[in-house]
């Protein structure tokens, strides 16, 4: 296909739904986490709000019931043993060609 | 993005029953058809950094929309496939619930939400390369449009339940969810390019991990000679 068609395309959908977010964003109660928008949104229906689309002064923090409960390094140690495990399992299949002999079809 | 986030209690006793019920026969589906049809072990493997990347992202609250987190289902799902990648999305939930991210009582609701993100990715993914787009516009479309479709699921999956504790009717609950709904598709746009980028690395340094290439013509590693 035309790479025209294609990033045409990509970039009409794009368009509609940042429209759409952006509506969204508005709707329902502007620059608020997601949680409390949500929740707010769920009881009190739409409120009109604006406020900042982009907040980089607020910086990229973990997710409120983790940081507030005290579970940063329960969550640091998931994160690491998925890490070791994903890694290691690829390193290994990417190296031995498989967990058995080659391709192994799953059981 | 898609997913709930309300707590314990939200959902009134049926829709719960009724979501876990619909949760679990989506997982014993999948895992029927991984035991029937079988997976290739590098694509279990990649699944496992998928698993890693998604459940990470996932509770890192980014400062664009208000405050928005990513979940990389449509990336896991164009990688690992549509089964692993509802695997996936029950994994990532179950962790992020364990961990206060969701409430448990709504894992089954969750992991509809995000299996369908991975299923329809993948497949949109497949559609568009066999209609010979570019890996980066075929990758970000498929990502954003998975991830519209589990934000319309989410929406439904609300409005269907309808909230504990919400003293708004039906229409105005509609409404706030459509609001809700809207927001998580533009957040879909912003995975989507991020997907689009990724997937076009992984195309460029190692295509069989794309599917765009037989993995056993990949050319064997030289290594280190001395």
């Amino acid at each position: 296909m035309q790479r025209w068609k294609q990033y045409g395309g990509l970039a009409g959908l794009f368009a509609a739904f940042l429209a759409a977010g952006y509506w969204g964003f508005t709707a329902t109660g502007g620059a608020l986490p997601w949680a409390k928008r949500s929740a707010q949104a769920l009881q009190r229906g739409v409120q009109e709000s604006g406020g900042a689309l982009v907040d980089f002064g607020r910086g990229i923090v973990v997710a409120g019931p983790i940081r507030k409960g005290g579970l940063m390094l329960e969550f640091g140690g998931l994160v690491l043993l998925l890490v070791v495990l994903g890694v290691g399992m690829y390193v290994y299949v990417d190296r031995y060609g498989g967990f058995e002999d080659g391709d192994r079809q799953a059981r | 993005m898609a997913h709930i986030h309300l707590g314990e209690g939200s959902f009134p006793l049926w829709a719960l029953v009724l979501w876990t019920l619909l949760g679990v026969g989506l997982i014993s589906a999948v895992v029927y058809r991984v035991r029937k049809g079988g997976i290739k072990t590098h694509q279990i493997a990649l699944a496992g950094i998928g698993a890693a990347a998604s459940f990470a992202i996932f509770q890192l609250n980014i400062p664009v929309w208000g405050g928005i987190h990513m979940n990389l289902t449509g990336l896991v799902g164009i990688l690992a496939g549509p089964l692993l990648g509802a695997l996936i999305a029950l994994v990532v939930n179950i962790f992020s619930a364990a961990l206060g991210h969701g409430a448990v009582g709504l894992l089954g609701a969750n992991t509809l939400v995000n299996a369908s993100e991975a299923i329809v990715a993948y497949y949109a993914f497949k559609s568009l390369m066999g209609m010979d787009w570019d890996v980066f516009p075929a990758s970000a479309s498929a990502a954003t449009l998975g991830l519209s479709a589990g934000a319309f699921l989410m929406g439904a999956i609300i409005v269907i339940s309808g909230v504990n504790g919400s003293a708004l009717p039906r229409g105005d609950l509609t409404i706030a969810v459509a609001g809700l709904v809207g927001l998580n598709l533009g957040v879909a746009v912003i995975e989507g390019i991020l997907t689009g980028f990724i997937v076009q690395f992984l195309a460029s340094v190692r295509p069989d991990l794309v599917g765009l290439a037989d993995r056993d013509t990949q050319e064997e590693p030289t290594g280190v000679t001395t």
